[in-house]
């Protein structure tokens, strides 16, 4: 692989963003007991599906406040 | 109009409260940040493959079209997806929960609900698209300056026609099933007829799903504006189809 430093301006923000999106939900999970579908296990794995996983938790799995 | 812009705050807040909007911008930043990235690492990973025998792939060097390329990959794909799952429940939620119904009796008419949850999804939409549009477009200047993109309003504006088109979808289905898994299967269904059709060459240009996956030709100048016009025309006029049988079936439906 080459020179990495040539690829930090992107790769920072990328992987704040994805870890970003991955603490907000893995947050909501565990601060959250009821779930519309499926049970915590699920979630906090289906969580580290990259991207696909915090909106999939959000729009489906996030019982309703 | 009252009711329209205050059932549509109501959307907005809806959105922000249950991360929706937050969350698709947060995807599609991602998806804007990964095109180049991907175009960029592709070659030096295929190139590192040793096939035996010191055999490698060798792939062209990456340029700012294979950026794109990538960006439409991605939108058209992943983001696709992204979006179906954010705005499958938009209309299907409030009709299985049941929230509509002191609204309603209290005199809103029903094509406002409709309207309101088309306008807000579309503004979502277009907002983090343009995001995404924007992030690829800063990186891709970045890595590769100096290219000329060709008819690049219209290649970019048919992907977000063809989201326009997704989300008057889920909001019919939405109506149509009354559930989130409903809204979602139908569609899919639709994306997979699509898609199939696609397998003829002779239909493209009237597809609609030519739209998400095809126009990046008019970027490369490969193809011209005329070749997808009756695919605008067919997806515009597609989605404004659904959304006004989303409101006729509503009116008939029981909330």
């Amino acid at each position: 692989m080459g020179d990495l430093k040539e690829y930090l301006p992107i790769l920072i923000p990328l992987g704040i963003v994805s870890v970003g999106l991955l603490i907000a939900s893995l947050a909501h999970i565990f601060t959250h007991k009821k779930y519309r579908v499926g049970n915590r296990a699920l979630w906090v794995i289906v969580s580290f599906i990259n991207f696909i996983g915090p909106v999939l938790y959000f729009a489906i799995g996030k019982g309703d406040e | 109009m009252k009711a329209f812009i205050a059932f549509t705050k109501k959307e907005f807040t809806e959105s922000l409260r249950t991360y929706r909007l937050i969350v698709l911008a947060a995807v599609f930043l991602l998806l804007g940040l990964m095109s180049p990235l991907t175009a960029k690492l592709l070659p030096e990973i295929m190139g590192s493959i040793d096939l035996g025998d010191g055999v490698f792939i060798t792939m062209p060097e990456a340029s700012a079209m294979s950026s794109w390329e990538q960006f439409f990959g991605y939108i058209g794909q992943m983001g696709m997806l992204a979006l179906i799952i954010t705005f499958g429940g938009l209309m299907a939620n409030e009709l299985s929960r049941g929230t509509l119904i002191n609204l309603l009796t209290k005199g809103m008419k029903r094509q406002t609900v409709i309207l309101s949850k088309f306008l807000t999804a579309s503004v979502l939409w277009a907002g983090s698209y343009a995001l995404s549009l924007a992030v690829c477009y800063a990186y891709t200047a970045f890595f590769w300056p100096g290219g000329v993109l060709s008819n690049a309003f219209l290649a970019f504006f048919s992907l977000w026609l063809f989201g326009e088109f997704l989300i008057a979808l889920l909001i019919f289905g939405g109506v149509l099933f009354g559930n989130f898994y409903g809204s979602l299967l139908g569609c899919f269904g639709v994306i997979i007829i699509l898609s199939t059709l696609n397998l003829f060459p002779a239909l493209s240009k009237f597809n609609p799903s030519s739209l998400a996956a095809q126009t990046l030709n008019l970027l490369s100048a490969q193809k011209e504006a005329a070749d997808y016009l009756p695919a605008f025309i067919i997806c515009a006029a597609a989605a404004a189809l659904l959304v006004a049988a989303a409101i006729a079936v509503f009116n008939k439906r029981r909330v």
